[in-house]
């Protein structure tokens, strides 16, 4: 009889576990909250996080208020329902998505099934929960639980855990965790002093309790004299207890001596743990951010063509990270007051810390070697096609190459030069017009002007938009629905939601132009 | 216009070797001067330019020799930035009437060879950053003026003098359709200012006269068809 109901059970919870497992709608949901709980680049993290430390924020305040002034109730209920309610959610959430037990049943159960083996559910079951378990005894699951019970109201004393509840900022501060990190470095330095301290506080104890306990009132016990210790030692000093014979004192003298000793030895340690590690944090900041944007571009290389880029006024709009191999470049871009960091954009790992698939990348490769540009091509296509790159060529004979490599846009400085001086040389009237289109200056400037879905432009003819009282010279149209490019079109050519205009003219002209098109102001502000 | 007056070429590097090459395709008159002697025998090998002369860039007394003629121009485009500039401050001292043009590929050369007297400095750097920033933020303004640059260009400038007889005589601009014949007027070359380029969207207003010179854009068969048809009537093609 009870055999056959545990086998009942049995065959229901491998049943449920196989049917949670082949649930899209299970895996789907468990991603969704794995993603938003622990993916650092997942947009809406932020968010969640935010709201969690408001909330730790307020009930802390709410117990410190609480000391001195009357609460009012629905402050009170906040508190004790809704803020544990909350985080008793986020440890079920976090327990959850700690381990996969129904996957790790199934796998176990097709393992079984596979070798001809009889499943046996509890064994496979108990792996399982082990794994729970060991999630939950760790520090930050066991702060996540304490920061719950300050919601059970008739231990007041629980009310301290609310302490517990700013133990959990630790998650989500990150400039906490990286100093815990920091720290971790140099765990040999650090135990090894702690044990040290332990060693001399003990000593002294010892010594000032076998050589005082007679005549000094204050010691009465080992317990005191591990306090007086431990105070003098770290130079704290409070004077509630203090030496009365000369060998107290001579041991006293001792022991400070080695305190500030000891004292120093930590602070230089954890000074240089953090000068050490300073540069990376900072650059782990820089790629953080950068992460964070829709669309930004990887510089690799800080040479001349980089300075120039900058130079020019349309670099201010672009989310950037300049990538270069030489520190002494970094330090220069950095004090020209760019970011920088230095890493080797040739190597897998430094293109995959970038949010590539979230974000839109473009990689420039501004080196003057072509070789080195290549590799970078090649690296960053072999990541994700998707990355768009744009690569700097020295000679036309290499292009062949990059296009290979997969670089969407190849550039030939030189060749741009000697071409523009051949027109400087052969036509030098024209070569200002020419040179002053190229250049984007402003007299020139080409610029495009999309037909949104606020614009007045849509369904008119060409032929009716005067561009000449603009000052505009109409150069051509981008059909979006035939993906063509019409060049001086016909008067005829209807303008639809999506095509672009190409014109020239002044800066000041096109803005006008563009803001004259615009049918609600306040969605043309591109 | 342009073709008679001869071009002294200094530098026969990795600018010199392609813009030397393009003017010959253009039959100008080159005369190359290089210093180095692998290069030198290179170009004379080529044998396409006027003349090939091996001479140290650095010695004003050789440079002074040069039979260099008011109208002709001086193109300087030395492998090394520090010499290109040394040479253009010998030239401008030499031969102060002449126009003197240079390649400047770094950053920091640019005003110096400005400060040296060169009239025209063409900055490798500056070209290419605005070209990657149309690549980034104006792709349809990119694929225009790659259309410029390619070998087989779709489209491109044309300088058009207007003709004795001309029916375009004595009209205002905005009178002109322009775009009616396929071409879309870009500006206009004003003689009396000095031969300056005036673009149209400064909100040029002017009445065309005869030997006036106008800058059209457009596809190569449409510039000549435009070409034909300004001038008196009689001789219209088709």
């Amino acid at each position: 009889m009870a055999k056959g109901l545990k086998k009942r059970i049995e065959s229901w919870v491998i049943h449920w576990a196989i049917r949670l497992h082949r649930s899209s709608s299970y895996r789907h949901a468990r991603k969704v909250i794995r993603d938003l709980l622990e993916d650092p680049k997942n947009p809406y993290k932020r968010f969640f996080d935010s709201f969690i430390i408001f909330l730790i924020l307020s009930s802390v305040f709410i117990l410190i208020w609480e000391v001195k002034h009357p609460v009012p109730k629905w402050l009170d209920y906040y508190d004790i329902y809704f803020v544990s309610l909350v985080f008793l959610i986020e440890y079920i959430l976090r327990l959850w998505i700690s381990s996969d037990l129904s996957g790790e049943l199934v796998e176990e159960y097709e393992r079984a099934v596979a070798v001809g083996r009889e499943f046996r559910l509890w064994p496979a079951l108990g792996r399982g929960v082990k794994k729970k378990l060991a999630y939950m005894v760790t520090p930050a699951a066991i702060i996540d639980l304490l920061a719950i019970l300050p919601a059970y109201r008739p231990l007041r004393v629980l009310r301290i855990f609310v302490l517990f509840r700013f133990l959990k900022l630790l998650r989500y501060t990150r400039s906490i965790n990286q100093f815990v990190e920091v720290l971790a470095t140099k765990r040999f330095e650090l135990l090894t002093l702690l044990g040290l301290l332990f060693f001399v506080t003990l000593t002294g104890a010892i010594a000032i309790y076998v050589l005082e306990d007679m005549h000094n009132p204050n010691i009465n016990n080992l317990f005191e004299a591990i306090y007086w210790s431990l105070v003098t030692i770290t130079t704290v000093g409070y004077g509630d207890i203090a030496p009365v014979s000369e060998m107290g004192r001579l041991i006293a003298m001792i022991i400070i001596l080695l305190g500030v000793a000891m004292i120093s030895f930590a602070t230089s340690v954890i000074v240089s743990a953090f000068s050490e590690k300073l540069h990376e944090l900072k650059e782990e900041r820089i790629v953080e951010r950068i992460n964070r944007t829709a669309e930004f571009l990887i510089i690799c290389g800080y040479g001349q063509m980089t300075k120039m880029f900058f130079r020019q006024a349309e670099a201010k709009r672009y989310n950037y990270i300049i990538l270069d191999k030489d520190p002494q470049r970094v330090q220069e871009a950095i004090h020209d007051g760019y970011d920088a960091i230095v890493d080797d954009a040739s190597r897998h790992t430094t293109l995959s810390r970038f949010n590539i698939k979230g974000s839109k990348v473009t990689v420039l490769c501004m080196s003057h070697d072509d070789v080195e540009n290549i590799y970078i091509t090649l690296n960053a296509k072999s990541i994700d096609p998707r990355i768009r790159v744009i690569a700097r060529a020295s000679t036309p004979k290499i292009v062949k190459k990059y296009e290979r490599a997969g670089a969407d846009h190849v550039l030939l400085p030189n060749q741009a030069a000697s071409t523009m001086m051949v027109f400087a040389i052969l036509k030098p009237i024209m070569y200002k017009a020419i040179h002053a289109i190229f250049t984007g200056q402003n007299v020139a400037l080409l610029d495009e002007i999309q037909v949104h879905e606020h614009s007045s432009l849509i369904g008119v003819s060409v032929g009716a938009i005067d561009f000449r009282a603009y000052h505009l010279i109409l150069l051509g149209v981008q059909k979006h629905r035939e993906g063509r490019f019409l060049f001086n079109p016909d008067d005829s050519v209807i303008l639809e939601e999506g095509d672009i205009l190409l014109v020239m003219g002044q800066k000041a002209s096109t803005s006008y132009f563009r803001e004259s098109s615009c049918l609600d102001e306040k969605r043309c502000a591109r | 216009m342009t073709a008679t007056k001869r071009i002294y070429l200094f530098g026969y590097g990795k600018f010199g070797r392609s813009i030397a090459e393009e003017l010959a395709e253009h039959e100008a008159e080159v005369v190359l001067i290089e210093s180095k002697e692998s290069h030198f025998h290179e170009a004379r090998k080529l044998g396409k330019f006027q003349r090939t002369l091996l001479m140290d860039v650095t010695d004003d007394d050789a440079l002074g020799e040069l039979p260099v003629r008011m109208d002709d121009q001086l193109v300087c485009v030395m492998d090394d930035d520090h010499l290109n500039v040394f040479l253009v401050l010998s030239l401008r001292a030499l031969f102060p009437e002449s126009k003197i043009l240079a390649i400047s590929d770094s950053i920091h050369a640019t005003r110096k060879l400005k400060m040296a007297g060169a009239n025209k400095v063409i900055d490798l750097y500056s070209i290419s950053a605005t070209r990657i920033h149309n690549i980034l933020n104006k792709p349809i303004a990119t694929r225009f003026l790659e259309g410029f640059l390619e070998a087989e260009h779709e489209y491109s400038f044309r300088e058009i003098v207007i003709p004795e007889g001309s029916f375009l005589h004595g009209k205002k601009l905005e009178e002109v359709d322009f775009r009616r014949y396929g071409v879309i007027f870009v500006g206009m070359i004003d003689v009396e200012l000095g031969n300056s380029f005036i673009f149209v969207t400064t909100g040029l207003e002017h009445k065309i006269d005869t030997g006036d010179i106008i800058v059209c854009i457009g596809h190569d068969e449409d510039l000549d068809r435009f070409e034909h048809e300004i001038v008196p009537s009689g001789e219209e093609p088709q």
